[in-house]
């Protein structure tokens, strides 16, 4: 499987490690609450298609991604800098 | 006062060579290397590589970090030297956590392309020279520097000095035959 890394073009996924869901970035207010912490902490999402998830670049330049993947063909469908995808979500 | 007698990270008193076929391996203790990252808010010197990229004495390790070169610099303070060159920056000594092999090919860019398929997972000929990677060889992580057409430089762990020269030395034996 390849990982086309936006500044290195295609790699493989061997050198990435994989670490979950891409809503892992968006982490509740110190201030939420426990209830928004159980849900942050312990609630994800499971979906059969179109998933946007962190992987973390170890065996080359160490940056993080947020790699989108079809849960069900495995097919990656785009790849972005998780600086970038933080910057332009917020 | 103790005569000690310095050694390479391969263990022996003067650096390894070793040819197979047209390929010549060279143990390269005396680089230097520092590392270099951009702090926040500054903004990044003229004159470094981009992503995947190397010059002479430079290549990009991350982004807003590369790591630079010194031939000959390894037993000075190679890093406080790149310090000065790049003042505001964060610059961190690496000789000592690196050892470098050098592989030249008498028989042009066939014999080195051979030898990056049999190693690396990176795609031999799109690793033009002038491009520089961090990949996994058997693995183990270490930067891949297409120097030239004819020449390549594998930078590895210096705990893994042996591991490294193990495998790139058998892959080369193997071309041989």
């Amino acid at each position: 499987m390849l990982i086309p890394h936006p500044l290195l073009g295609l790699r493989d996924a061997q050198e990435f490690t994989y670490l979950g869901d891409a809503s892992l970035m968006s982490r509740p207010a110190p201030e939420a609450g426990e209830a928004a912490f159980c849900d942050y902490v312990f609630l994800r999402d499971n979906p059969a298609g179109v998933h946007r998830e962190l992987w973390f670049h170890e065996q080359g330049d160490r940056s993080w991604l947020v790699v989108t993947r079809d849960t069900v063909t495995h097919e990656i469908l785009g790849a972005e800098l998780a600086s970038d995808y933080a910057r332009s979500s917020s | 006062m103790t005569d000690l007698t310095p050694i390479t990270a391969l263990g022996a008193a003067k650096p390894a060579e070793v040819s197979h076929g047209s390929l010549t391996l060279t143990e390269r203790p005396d680089i230097g290397l520092a590392s270099l990252a951009l702090r926040k808010g500054v903004t990044c010197p003229e004159g470094l590589p981009a992503a995947g990229e190397a010059t002479d004495r430079v290549f990009w390790i991350g982004p807003g970090q590369w790591m630079i070169e010194g031939p000959g610099q390894a037993d000075s303070d190679f890093a406080a030297q790149v310090k000065g060159d790049f003042p505001g920056c964060s610059v961190t000594e690496q000789t000592d956590g690196f050892s470098v092999v050098e592989v030249h090919s008498h028989d042009g860019a066939a014999a080195i392309e051979a030898l990056l398929a049999k190693l690396v997972n990176i795609d031999p000929v799109a690793l033009a020279p002038g491009c520089a990677h961090r990949t996994a060889l058997h693995h183990m992580t270490v930067f891949v520097i297409r120097r030239a057409d004819d020449q390549i430089a594998i930078i590895g762990m210096r705990g893994y000095a042996g591991a490294l020269w193990h495998a790139v030395d058998l892959a080369a034996r193997r071309l041989e035959s």
